[in-house]
């Protein structure tokens, strides 16, 4: 594979690792769902200039408006954890075991 | 809730499910799945509650993953063949990762951790919600390119799902978490056969979503949460309790009740198919399942109950009239004789 594709996925893979083994913080897991998003951008916004199709350039944007409003979410939640949990410490959110 | 809100999440919701099982290019159906999520994490979150809250990050957080994935995988797709057509997913590494990542918005088996815990900090409609709508987006894109997914990793899925949604229910005593499980098991019997008849997954789901939805409001109009509430609600609503017995055993899928079709017509598929192994190694797991319906049923009907009465007996009967209940209970319990009618519509 050419080392463009290679770079988008080691670039989406990393951000799904960092996604899968963060430890401490609810707001490092929010950071590695952003780069899996600003990683899946770059190809997306790549692919009406290479196939010169403009009317695909709307999707991009698209996709940035909805990750956007997805990490707005994120946040948010962020805080309601911090107004319930006292923090947003993921080792804290056991109260759903039993 | 603010009326507004409330109108605002519901209409979305019913829009995101609409553009997802619609569509034909992969980037809208992506945006369905988003704005399905975006739309259920308030609705998750509406009672402030820390159980609520932590429900509502565990459920963004794999939902969020879970469409990141999908998204990359018709990316992938579309760099190798230029096919962004959802019927059009044919390289390995997206089909791959499209099954992982639509096994994490379903639940099945080795990415089911968040259901159980979701479904317990949420409440009970809104939990309905969490177990049947959201899952009719992704099993339509799971039933649109189920013919290029590999076939083992999709059995493996179902029985694993089947296998652990029956033993980890079994220790459980608060309603929804129970429901969760059933949920995964159900999952797992309409995965197995995904890819050699599509339209019986498709009537396994419907199935599914009216016994669930029976289910889920009979015990939202008795305020059910846990076993020992269930043990003292026969005296709130007698007849209620009792077609909650025929319900829930037709979840578990005994053979006059209609939970019984699905079954019955995925094991003749699948011994049709050669698999026979599979059809019986499901069947002997859905026993487990069989247990705690009827620890379920037998809680439900019970009129002398061993917890001693800090509760009065409740003498003022509810007696506002629930028509859909009434109406999904009729359904998930009297279906079966129509079997030939409902093979032929699907």
């Amino acid at each position: 594979m050419s080392p463009l594709h290679f770079s988008f996925y080691s670039a989406f893979t990393f951000s799904c690792l960092g996604l899968a083994f963060h430890r401490t913080h609810l707001i490092s897991a929010l950071l590695c769902l952003e780069s899996m998003m600003l990683s899946m951008f770059i190809p997306l916004s790549m692919w009406p200039l290479e196939n010169q199709t403009p009317s695909f350039t709307l999707v991009p944007i698209l996709m940035l408006a909805f990750s956007a409003c997805e990490a707005g979410a994120g946040l948010a939640t962020l805080v309601a954890s911090t107004r319930t949990h006292g923090s947003d410490h993921l080792h804290n959110l056991n109260l759903l075991q039993c | 809730m603010n009326p507004h809100a409330k109108l605002v999440f519901t209409m979305s919701l019913v829009m995101g499910t609409s553009i997802t099982i619609s569509s034909n290019h992969w980037i809208l159906a992506w945006t369905g799945l988003e704005i399905n999520t975006l739309a259920i994490i308030p609705l998750i979150s509406k009672s402030h509650h820390p159980r609520a809250i932590e429900a509502t990050i565990k459920y963004f957080l794999t939902q969020s993953a879970a469409s990141a994935l999908i998204l990359f995988s018709s990316l992938t797709n579309a760099w190798f063949t230029g096919q962004w057509d959802i019927t059009q997913l044919n390289h390995p590494t997206s089909c791959l990762v499209l099954t992982t990542a639509i096994a994490i918005k379903l639940g099945l088996v080795p990415f089911h951790f968040w259901f159980p815990e979701v479904l317990q900090g949420s409440s009970m409609i809104t939990a309905l919600l969490l177990s049947t709508l959201m899952k009719l987006p992704p099993i339509t894109l799971l039933l649109i390119t189920s013919q290029s997914l590999d076939p083992s990793m999709l059995t493996f899925l179902a029985i694993s799902s089947a296998l652990i949604g029956g033993w980890m229910g079994l220790n459980q005593t608060q309603t929804r978490k129970i429901l969760a499980f059933s949920s995964i098991s159900h999952l797992g019997w309409m995965i197995v056969v995904i890819t050699y008849n599509p339209n019986l997954t498709f009537l396994t789901f419907t199935l599914y979503v009216v016994m669930t939805t029976t289910v889920f409001l009979s015990l939202n109009q008795i305020k059910v949460l846990k076993l020992s509430t269930m043990l003292i609600s026969w005296t709130k609503t007698p007849t209620l309790n009792a077609s909650m017995m025929l319900t829930l055993l037709s979840l578990a899928g005994l053979p006059p009740l209609t939970g019984f079709m699905p079954k019955w017509l995925i094991i003749q598929e699948l011994t049709k198919q050669e698999m026979t192994p599979t059809a019986t190694i499901i069947t002997l797991l859905s026993l487990l399942g069989l247990f705690f319906y009827l620890r379920l049923a037998y809680h439900s009907t019970i009129t002398l109950p061993p917890n001693s009465s800090n509760h009065m007996k409740l003498w003022r009967i509810n007696k506002t009239p629930n028509t859909p209940t009434a109406i999904l209970s009729a359904l998930s319990t009297s279906l079966l004789p129509l079997s030939p009618l409902i093979i032929t519509m699907f």
